[in-house]
């Protein structure tokens, strides 16, 4: 029952559809196992006045005095009837397509806003290609299986149905003669292709070996031509092409064997069933178009149930790819059951003993952490790498919650706000900030579409995008992120600055995000910036003492405490690891000094 | 993800020389494609001859009432079943044999071709596009001239036959059973170009949802923080109801065509029957061949449709053709000249014994130089770099400092001027050997799958386990690699055992230490590293460089002050060249870059 629900659970809202194709699909069946029975008609009935295997309510129209006259009569019902086939099976396919069109469509909506909705910490951990291959090669799968192979497994277990029961109408022993072999193709055909799958499975080892090869080779190649390892290489390459070749070959041969040998067997079939039936014409128990009719409805048969082999080894397929989903969408995702309030915002936060340690650590992230920033102050906070200062951001905006202590803003806790509402409120400008496949205009313009190309050009200017963007080709045009050009570290940062400069946020953090940027470029953007967000609080992270020092106060992060904080001045006079970075610099500037002074040039010493 | 559209190579009609330049790839193929062929024939003539079994079933022994024939008829289906059998195993072995074989040379060559295309080739060929040429469309083309082979001689064989055999029994009803024909052909191309042109929208959509969900997964942090998601669920369900769409038209196409050949089939059994049946009685036919005619029309289908298939894939695989045979024919613009290739040997056949020892001097004699697009990045630019030298180039991004390096390793050629090596044209020697001589160490330390064994052996394919160890152990590389419980045999990207960056570089320090090169190239590695490696780094940079000529690109100006030259570079162009102290003293640009370095808590 679970694993039933697991699989129509996708459809839900689309199963009339179903039904109606299904529907359709059974009485096309039935029809279809007529057509032969219009040549035994005619062969038997109007030809050698025998009885006729067509169901009453269609001989009413062939009752005709003479024989052309029924002929006729059987032509254009037969024309007629075919036309009423042309247009239902159409419409049965119709409605599958429209059917599976729709549940795919849905279900690639609801994976997309659940990803989107997972959690900051899902997103960290989540490894970006399996996640990729789940919302789309399974998706894919169960699309398939649900458009294409379930709707061919109910046609042909309609068709078998019907099949049998007109030949059972015709002559029962003939039927089973021609059942004899025919479940031995279908074993054969499971067996197979159940066997195949691991076969299979090392042709896509060895392909996949093959394309990592090509792959590896093309993305350092650098490395190959300094080396001069081209030779090395070709033969590398040739031996994984080569390996692929012959386990194709292996495949293959089994390949050959299992249609080959089934061919036999389902010729055997026909065999024995034309055998018997000219025994059984000759000595007078069938009429020569029953056995006509035996033959063809055992066509219909015999054939499509080798392919049925492949569906049934192929649905295990669709149940993992199906679990392999419901591993995502079983994710609790950050927003649905957010209960929190959309507050007023306006800058005033208060950092309450808070701590931050991950379920699965051994050690806190960040301890005892107690400050506060008032609208218009801009705050520092400088560290080592691991620290824990990226986390402090983490936690402004709610992509990590706190696990000890309370973060307030304007006196309300922040976990009694709305995650969307308090991000919406805090603007936060990433050390690696992500471009979407756009162009750079709409790229700047991401959080606000309807902004006026002014504006756009204008912030550009001002994050001193603007000259770089002019240099591409296709200047605002130009598309950028994983499908367009590559902008380097840097571009990328200042373009996350521009898209913050269209907006007006109560409270902004830099997550070092001029890293990329130098020195002189970094110092430039920020004047311009902390003209542009007089009255916001800021927030800037950063290990860069050149960074921090304007700011109104510093906090010194060490091992995910506050070892000091203060201002520039104060802070150097203190012994810690500030004074000591900031004497590290100077140092370095008074040896150039001195090698000024050894030399003799007439400058003053700084 | 890929820059190039698929599309790009499509050309309308029917392209000769594509396709002669493919076939020449069969060549050696050849006596597998005859045997493909002949099974193609064989089928064709077992399919229409296998009603005429039943037939004689029918209008001899059931006609005649006499069943002593049985046993014969019994034994023609036995042997027919039989011969069936072998045919089927022999054109599957075949036809599948053609298409790996094929698809093995294809990537042959085209491997072939990338192992000696220049450096600039990549630089503008996505990595993602390459592989599909690959993949993709080398299966694609062998497939197609495999099994397409094998459709189109059994398929066009059947038609004909059939038509004929129609003809040869009763041409009265042949020519009314055929009748429908040629509107049935007509209908099965007609259906079939748009058929599978909507499956290309459809792929095309498909490339585009795979392109979002990637964006949505590894844009999530910047998404959060902006509060994107609603924004971007638009975007998304606009793609995804256009693939609704797509996919619902191509299945009506595909929908509508299947029922509408059935139809046409339908009226020519009708015509049939009525005929065929109006004979029957006046015994001008037998029912056997009445049942015949019948077979034949249900039959006259499948080889339609699969023309029509055929046919139509035949445009996709001219795209992949076109597309493979651009890469293996692609010029090559960095190349040895004949004469150079007859002495030193090609790029995958170097005849190393002729290859000369280097001392390592470097000379730019007035060289220019500018990128295909773009303006000249070096102009006239001449340097002298002594054998035995460490030379290191400062400068901001798009100076040029890379451009000099691509120079010294040829991965590019000077516009104009000349580079020598030793005091000779480089270009007179061949690539291999100067590359055989090169020491080059990335920014990023590209290693290869595999172990960190094979990663130093890599710098010196015939090396022994000492020279690795002793590689190792010069760069400081050995202590940690002796920690790993499968010390040399540690994969160096698996899973749990993955190195450091900082120890990755040491590793690619000793694969270029291990070929004991006269010529190392430095590029040296920006990412932050802890303090310790830094310092390890710092160690092993010096030991590899000593007594070779040495070019180091450093970011970070405290590695470079011990270079025998500076150059500060600007615009293509030395502006200031010196050790440390001199450039210091000068107080220029060197000095602004060298104070104007942030104390920075990374390091």
């Amino acid at each position: 029952m679970k694993r039933f629900r697991q699989f129509t659970k996708w459809m839900k809202g689309e199963t009339h559809l179903y039904l109606t194709g299904m529907a359709i699909l059974f009485a096309m069946q039935y029809f279809r196992t007529l057509t032969p029975l219009f040549i035994q008609h005619v062969v038997d009935t109007t030809l050698d006045g025998k009885r006729s295997a067509l169901p009453a309510f269609i001989t009413r129209f062939l009752q005709a005095e003479t024989v052309q006259r029924e002929l006729l009569l059987v032509g254009l019902v037969f024309i007629g009837f075919a036309a009423f086939r042309l247009v239902f099976v159409f419409l049965q396919r119709a409605i599958f397509a429209l059917f599976t069109e729709r549940t795919a469509y849905k279900m690639r909506n609801r994976i997309y806003d659940h990803l989107q909705n997972l959690s900051f910490s899902y997103h960290s951990q989540a490894e970006t290609g399996d996640l990729l291959q789940r919302s789309t090669t399974d998706v894919e799968t169960y699309r398939r299986f649900i458009g294409e192979q379930l709707v061919d497994v109910l046609r042909l277990f309609f068709l078998v149905i019907f099949a049998i029961v007109q030949m059972s109408f015709m002559n029962p022993r003939m039927t089973f003669v021609s059942l004899a072999i025919t479940p031995v193709v279908l074993g054969a055909a499971i067996v197979y292709f159940v066997y195949v799958k691991r076969i299979f499975r090392r042709v896509e080892e060895a392909e996949s070996r093959m394309t990592s090869a090509v792959q590896e080779n093309v993305t350092s190649n650098r490395v190959v031509k300094a080396f001069a390892n081209e030779p090395f290489e070709m033969e590398k390459f040739a031996e994984t092409s080569l390996s692929f070749r012959e386990e194709s070959m292996r495949l293959t041969r089994l390949m050959a064997f299992f249609w080959s040998s089934t061919d036999i067997l389902i010729f055997g079939q026909y065999a024995l069933t034309a055998s018997f039936g000219v025994y059984s014409v000759v000595t007078g128990t069938l009429a020569t178009g029953e056995f006509i009719a035996f033959l063809s409805l055992l066509g219909m048969i015999v054939w499509p149930l080798r392919q049925l082999g492949r569906i049934v080894g192929d649905f295990g397929k669709t149940q993992v790819a199906l679990e392999r989903i419901d591993e995502i969408m079983e994710e609790e995702d950050e927003h649905t059951r957010d209960k929190g309030e959309k507050p007023a915002i306006s800058g005033n936060i208060r950092f309450e003993n808070v701590g931050f340690q991950f379920a699965d650590d051994t050690k806190p992230l960040l301890k005892e952490i107690s400050f506060a920033a008032a609208p218009g102050e801009t705050l520092a906070v400088i560290g080592r790498t691991g620290s824990g200062k990226s986390t402090l951001m983490n936690l402004l905006v709610r992509l990590l919650e706190t696990t000890e202590g309370r973060i307030l803003f304007d006196g309300k806790d922040i976990k009694s706000i709305k995650k969307k509402h308090l991000r919406k409120h805090v603007g936060v400008i990433l050390q690696e900030p992500f471009l979407y496949s756009k162009t750079v205009r709409e790229n700047i313009a991401i959080m606000n579409r309807d902004a006026d190309s002014e504006h756009i050009r204008e912030a550009a200017r001002t994050a001193r995008l603007h000259e770089d963007i002019e240099n591409f080709e296709a200047g605002y045009d130009t598309i950028v992120g994983e499908r367009g050009v590559t902008l380097s570290g840097g571009q990328k940062q200042r373009l996350a600055i521009a898209r913050m400069l269209l907006e007006k946020k109560p409270v902004l953090v830099f997550d070092d995000s001029l890293s990329a940027v130098d020195a002189e470029t970094d110092i430039q953007i920020r004047k311009a910036l902390m003209k542009h967000w007089k009255d916001t609080t800021v927030f800037i992270i950063t290990h860069r003492i050149q960074t921090a020092m304007e700011a109104d106060r510093i906090i010194v992060l060490e091992n995910g405490r506050i070892a000091a904080s203060g201002t520039h001045e104060s802070l150097i006079r203190e012994a810690g690891l500030y004074a000591e970075l900031y004497r590290q610099q100077t140092e370095t500037l008074k040896q150039a000094g001195k090698i000024i002074e050894e030399g003799g040039e007439d400058h003053a010493a700084f | 993800m890929q820059h190039f559209e698929e599309e790009t190579f499509v050309k309308k009609e029917f392209d000769k020389r594509t396709w002669k330049r493919i076939i020449s790839f069969m060549r050696p193929l050849r006596l597998y494609v005859a045997v493909v062929i002949l099974c193609g024939v064989l089928l064709a003539v077992a399919d229409i001859a296998y009603p005429l079994i039943n037939r004689y079933g029918i209008d001899v022994i059931i006609a005649s009432g006499d069943l002593s024939a049985l046993p014969f008829f019994i034994g023609v289906y036995v042997v027919f079943m039989i011969v069936m059998g072998i045919l089927v195993y022999t054109f599957i072995y075949f036809a599948e044999k053609v298409q790996n074989h094929l698809a093995h040379i294809i990537r042959k060559k085209a491997f072939e071709k990338l192992q000696e295309l220049p450096f600039s080739y990549y630089d503008r060929t996505p990595a993602g596009w390459i592989v599909a040429r690959m993949t993709s469309d080398t299966r694609q083309l062998s497939d197609i001239l495999s099994w397409g082979l094998i459709d189109i001689t059994w398929g066009g064989l059947m038609m004909v036959g059939l038509a004929t055999m129609m003809l040869i029994l009763n041409w009265q009803l042949a020519l009314i059973a055929l009748s429908v024909m040629p509107l049935l052909v007509y209908l099965s191309m007609f259906f079939r170009k748009r058929i599978l042109r909507a499956y290309r929208d459809i792929r095309k959509q498909n490339s585009k949802i795979t392109g979002a969900f990637n964006e949505g997964i590894l844009g999530a942090k910047t998404t959060k923080t902006l509060v994107l998601e609603e924004k971007n669920y638009a975007d998304f369900d606009y793609l995804t109801s256009r693939m609704k769409k797509h996919s619902v038209r191509a299945a009506l196409f595909a929908g509508l065509y299947f029922p509408t050949i059935l139809f046409l089939a339908s009226i020519a059994t009708a015509l049939v029957l009525y005929f065929g049946g109006l004979d029957v009685r006046d015994e001008v036919i037998q029912v056997g061949l009445l049942y015949v005619f019948l077979s034949y029309i249900s039959q006259f289908f499948e080889p339609v449709m699969q023309l029509a298939n055929v046919l139509a894939h035949f445009q996709q695989a001219q795209a992949s053709a076109e597309r493979v045979v651009s890469l293996i024919d692609q010029e090559v613009e960095i190349d040895d000249t004949a004469g150079v290739k007859e002495h030193y040997g090609t790029i995958l056949e170097p005849k190393r014994a002729n290859f000369a020892s280097i001392t390592g001097r470097i000379t730019f004699e007035n060289v220019s130089f500018r990128y295909t697009k773009g303006e000249e990045v070096l102009k006239e630019f001449s340097l002298d770099i002594a054998a035995g030298e460490t030379v290191a180039l400062v400068g901001s991004t798009g100076a040029g400092k890379s451009t000099i390096v691509n120079l010294v390793c040829r991965f590019y050629e000077p516009s104009s001027g000349r580079i020598l090596v030793d005091g000779g044209d480089y270009r007179e020697r061949s690539l291999s050997w100067l590359h055989s001589h090169l020491g080059y160490v990335l920014q990023t330390p590209e290693l290869f799958s595999g172990t960190i064994r094979e990663n130093i052996r890599y710098g010196k394919l015939d090396a022994t386990e000492e020279e690795i160890v002793r590689a190792a152990k010069m760069v400081g590389a050995h202590d940690f690699i002796a920690t790993f419980q499968k010390g040399y045999d540690t994969e160096v990207q698996e899973g749990g055992s993955r190195l450091s960056v900082g120890q990755k570089q040491l590793v690619s320090f000793a694969r270029a230490l291990i070929r004991d090169p006269a010529i190392l190239i430095l590029d040296e590695a920006t990412s932050s590293v802890d303090t310790t490696t830094e310092k390890r780094l710092q160690k092993a940079i010096e030991t590899i460089m000593a007594g070779r000529t040495a070019i180091v690109i450093a970011p970070r100006l405290s590695t470079v002050t011990a270079a025998d030259k500076i150059l500060v570079l600007e615009h293509g162009e030395v502006i200031e060249a010196g050790t440390h102290e001199e450039l210091l003293e000068r107080r220029g640009n060197y000095f602004k870059l060298y104070t104007n370095q942030f104390a920075d808590l990374s390091a």
